[in-house]
C-alpha cells in the first residue's frame, strides 16, 4: 500500500524544518509522496519552489507535489486562476465563508481542518454534500489533535468525529495529513490511520484516507497538467482541422 | 507458635511462593500481540523516562479504565539501545488504540521523538 502525506509547512511557510529534513523523515516514515503546502506570494515563487523540490527529489528519492493553501476568498480566487502552475490547491478551512466556496469548487484539491479555531464543526450536511458532489477532499489534520491537551483536544476531537460521520454519510472524501510544521510533527501513517480509527472510521477505511484517496488527488492531478484538460468536467478528445 | 502469618515457618513461607493458579484454557485466555517499534530521535533514549511518557500518554488519553482494556505491558528485556528499538504487548483488540496512542507522544523530556511502528504480531519470534 502506497501512503501519502499532502499537507505539511516547511521553512519557506510557517513551518520550523528545511524540506530535506521533511522528506527524508517522511521516506523514514515509509510514505511514497508528500506534499509541501505553503502560501501564494507570486507567480516567482512557484518556480523557485519547483527547482528546490527537483534537488530534494533526487537527493531523497520520494515523490514530492507542491500545493498552495488559500488563506481567504480573495486568494483562492488568485489560486483557481493559477490552478495549472502547481500541484495541489488547499484551502485552510476555519472560515465559514472559505469552507462554503471550497465545498463549492471543484479545483480545490483538500479543504484543511474546517473545524480550524472554531467552537463547532465548521461543516454541515449542506457543505459536506457539496464536497461529495466536487470531489473535495475534507481532512482530518492530526496536528490539530497532537498540539492541544485536556479540554481543548476533546473539543478539537468531538469537531473531527462530527466531520467523520457527515463525510461517511454522504461519501465525501476524507483524507489523514499531518498538517506538520516540524519534520517531529510528521507520522507514522500506520499511527495516522489507527487513530483515525478512534475517531468512527473503521481501520479499511481510514487507510484508503490515507493512500487511495490522496493517490485519486494525485492521478487527477495529472490528467489537470495534460493540455487536453480544460476545466473539471471539460476534456479535449478530439481535434478537428476543417 | 508457627504458623504461615508469622513468617518464621520456612516450610510455608516455600509453599506460599511455589503456590501457582492453574494456567487458563487456550479458550478463555486473551490473545496478546506484539508491537514492535523504532523510535526516531536526535539523542539517546532512556529507557525509563520511555516507559513513564508511554504509560502518562495512555492514562491522560484513554483514562485508566480505557487503558486497562489494553493490557498494556512495555518489555524491558527487549528494549535495544542502540538500535532505540521495543516491543510492547497488548491484547489482540487493542492493537490500533495502542498504536494511535504511541503518535501521540511527542517528547521525552526534551528530547523531540517519533514512533516508527516496524512490525505487529502474534509471538515474539516473528518480529525479531
Amino acid at each position: 500500500m502506497n501512503f501519502f502525506d499532502l499537507h505539511m509547512h516547511s521553512a519557506f511557510s510557517e513551518g520550523t524544518s528545511s524540506l530535506e529534513q521533511l522528506a527524508s523523515t517522511a521516506k523514514t516514515l515509509g510514505y511514497k509522496g508528500i506534499c509541501f503546502s505553503s502560501y501564494f506570494s507570486g507567480n516567482e515563487v512557484i518556480k523557485k519552489f519547483y527547482d528546490e523540490i527537483e534537488k530534494i527529489k533526487q537527493k531523497v528519492g520520494i515523490e514530492i507535489f507542491l500545493g498552495f493553501e488559500a488563506r481567504n476568498v480573495k486568494e483562492l480566487n488568485m489560486l483557481i486562476e493559477r490552478r495549472k502552475k502547481f500541484d495541489i490547491l488547499l484551502a485552510r478551512g476555519g472560515d465559514l465563508k472559505l469552507n462554503r466556496l471550497a465545498c463549492e469548487t471543484p479545483e480545490v484539491d483538500i479543504l484543511t481542518h474546517p473545524e480550524f479555531e472554531r467552537n463547532d464543526s465548521g461543516l454541515n450536511h449542506v457543505l459536506v454534500r457539496a464536497a461529495a458532489k466536487n470531489d473535495v477532499a475534507i481532512e482530518i489534520n492530526f496536528r490539530e489533535v497532537l498540539i492541544y491537551s485536556k479540554k481543548t483536544r476533546a473539543k478539537v476531537i468531538a469537531n473531527i468525529s462530527r466531520n467523520v460521520e457527515l463525510a461517511k454519510k454522504y461519501g465525501a472524501p476524507l483524507i489523514i495529513c499531518s498538517g506538520a510544521i516540524s519534520h517531529y510533527e510528521l507520522r507514522d501513517p500506520l499511527v495516522m490511520s489507527s487513530f483515525a480509527t478512534t475517531l468512527g472510521m473503521n481501520l479499511k477505511y481510514s487507510k484508503d484516507s490515507i493512500s487511495k484517496v490522496p493517490e485519486n488527488i494525485l492521478n487527477e492531478i495529472k490528467k489537470r497538467k495534460s493540455e487536453k484538460w480544460i476545466m473539471p468536467g471539460v476534456e479535449i478528445i478530439k481535434k478537428v482541422i476543417k | 507458635m508457627d504458623n504461615a502469618w508469622s513468617g518464621n515457618n520456612k516450610e510455608s513461607d516455600k509453599m506460599n511462593r511455589e503456590e501457582k493458579l492453574k494456567i487458563l484454557l487456550p479458550t478463555l485466555r486473551k490473545k496478546s500481540r506484539y508491537i514492535k517499534f523504532q523510535i526516531i530521535s536526535d539523542e539517546p533514549i532512556v529507557y525509563e523516562d520511555l516507559e513513564q511518557s508511554i504509560w502518562n500518554t495512555f492514562l491522560d488519553f484513554f483514562g485508566e479504565r480505557g487503558t486497562s482494556d489494553f493490557s498494556l505491558w512495555i518489555i524491558k528485556n527487549l528494549w535495544n539501545e542502540k538500535e532505540k528499538t521495543g516491543v510492547i504487548k497488548c491484547n489482540n483488540k487493542s492493537v490500533t488504540q495502542v498504536v494511535a496512542g504511541l503518535g501521540l507522544i511527542q517528547r521525552l523530556g526534551d528530547t523531540r521523538i517519533i514512533f516508527k511502528i516496524l512490525g505487529i504480531s502474534g509471538t515474539v519470534r516473528r518480529l525479531r
